[in-house]
């Protein structure tokens, strides 16, 4: 049966209508538009459609909405909000990190989550990070390095 | 637990484009807009390979202006004339001399109203970076927009049409005999493994690839195509494998079908080897295939040396690794630590 729900995303809540085995990917690509993430495979293996849940990277294909409700859900497009571009974002372009792009905001969000909790990650605990988000295109290489950039650069930043 | 290394290499070369007398044409329209900026109208689709920015940067190239100056419509039935699939790593080979080739002819446009504009013969001009320069002293006489805005103001052309035709002759068909493709792109790739020789667990610890670009247009869509194929290579090697039972998929999800993750994938080392193709566009010939193509052996011959046993069946799971290295054993055949 359809219901109510009140979502908290990206610092804003908005009220939608969806059944209760909806995924939170399916509600926030359908009924909010949100299409930034991606569905690869609607299975929790691809990580095409991570996004953060209280600060944490969770695959959004496998959250059911109403688990989703009282938490604070930030999405890709949350990033660039500003129209700023994240500098994760930044470097995946500037690097080269990105080909086909289906694996990318996924991958960013993953990066992102890891750069707020560890803004030093060496580069295993950056392949680490990333390895539930599979890519077909790059090799994952350049995104690595992108990663890696991207927190030198908060790094710069901050000090 | 006994671990053992080993290097293996593996190289080929592959026919760029479709070969055999079959059909490979690229078609391109290119329009130059009164303030000088300009759109390319290419049929060759983009999946990720990088053509699009190829196409801007022959474009650009060709016509002596700046990229940003350039807007790709790519791959739209209703919009784009058509340049064959992006397949056989023909895209940048094929395509990018149709984008030559219009480009082309719209620069000489341009250099003959520059010549009218300036009273000054076209052979004493040429075009770089939006300016229409004197030959010899790259002086710069009048910018590319101002020509094309009189282009436009005197209802002249500034549009043109490129057209490459890629087909080859067939082999015979007796002997199979002959040169079936319009060029050949070459690589060779080293990797090194380690073998767990209880476990049988496989982790190839490094990759180096020296891939036959004929001349990179885009250095890290090159590396890219590199890293991206030597990492297929590696999962057709070690993880990937489609089941089929009486025609259904048994691996019909990404739990099954196991694609490399960053985890798996070590250190590509990248090495473009330039050697320019007059066929391909400013020398470029195709990359994606060709990286791919070595891995699989490179890491086989890799294991072959790190444990004594030739494996012929991929993907190389820990499993036939084991039982490899038990009937071996049981042969007498393995040499133990
Ligand atoms: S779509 Fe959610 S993990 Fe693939
Ligand atoms: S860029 Fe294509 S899947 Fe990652």
């Amino acid at each position: 049966m359809r219901q109510r729900y009140a979502l908290r995303v990206n610092g804003e809540t908005r009220e939608t209508e969806a059944e209760p085995h909806e995924s939170l990917l399916d509600v926030l690509r359908e009924n909010l538009r949100l299409t930034g993430s991606k569905k690869g495979c609607n299975e929790a293996e691809c990580g095409s459609c991570t996004v953060l849940l209280n600060g944490r990277p969770v695959v959004s294909c496998l959250v059911l909405v109403p688990d989703a409700v009282g938490r604070d859900i930030v999405t890709i497009e949350a990033l660039a909000g500003d129209g700023t571009p994240h500098p994760v974002q930044r470097q995946m372009v500037e690097q080269g990190g990105v080909q086909c792009g289906y694996c990318t905001p996924g991958m960013i969000m993953s990066a992102y989550a890891l750069l707020q909790e560890n803004p030093h990650p060496t580069d295993e605990e950056i392949r680490f990070a990333i390895s539930g988000n599979i890519c077909r295109c790059t090799g994952y290489g350049k995104i690595v390095k992108a990663v890696r950039a991207a927190a030198e650069e908060v790094g710069r930043a901050a000090s | 637990m006994a671990t053992r290394k080993g290097l293996g290499i593996g190289s080929m070369y592959y026919g760029i484009g479709y070969g055999f007398s079959r059909a490979d044409i690229g078609s391109a329209e290119i329009e130059m807009a009164e303030d000088g900026t300009t759109t390319v109208y290419s049929g060759a689709c983009d999946m990720g390979q990088g053509v699009m920015t190829v196409v801007t940067q022959v474009a650009a190239e060709e016509l002596g202006i700046e990229p940003d100056q350039i807007r790709v419509v790519a791959a739209d039935t209703g919009s784009t004339p058509d340049a064959g699939p992006t397949s056989g790593s023909r895209a940048t080979f094929v395509q990018g001399v149709a984008v030559q080739n219009a480009a082309q002819e719209l620069r000489g446009q341009i250099l003959d109203m520059a010549s009218r504009m300036l009273e000054c013969p076209k052979e004493n001009l040429h075009v770089r970076r939006g300016e229409v320069c004197e030959t010899g002293t790259d002086r710069p006489l009048v910018s590319v927009g101002k020509v094309a805005h009189q282009l436009h103001f005197h209802g002249r052309r500034a549009a043109a049409w490129g057209w490459h035709d890629n087909t080859t002759q067939d082999v015979d068909p007796e002997t199979s005999q002959g040169d079936a493709y319009a060029t050949y792109g070459w690589a060779t790739q080293l990797a090194e493994v380690e073998v767990d020789t209880e476990t049988g667990r496989i982790r190839l610890t490094k990759l180096v690839s020296a891939t036959d670009a004929g001349k990179a247009i885009n250095p890290v869509a090159v590396e890219g195509q590199i890293e991206g194929g030597a990492t297929m290579g590696l999962g057709y090697a070690l993880y990937e494998q489609h089941i089929l039972e009486n025609g259904v998929p048994r691996t019909a999800s990404l739990a099954f079908y196991l694609v490399p993750t960053s985890m798996d994938v070590p250190d590509i080392e990248c090495e473009i080897v330039e050697v320019p193709d007059p066929r391909g566009p400013f020398g470029a010939k195709g990359v994606a295939e060709p990286a791919t193509i070595p891995t699989t052996p490179a890491i086989l011959n890799a294991i072959y040396d790190a444990i004594g046993i030739r494996i012929t069946e991929t993907p190389i799971t820990p499993e036939r690794v084991f039982f490899a290295i038990q009937e071996a054993r049981a042969r007498g055949e393995f040499e133990e630590d």
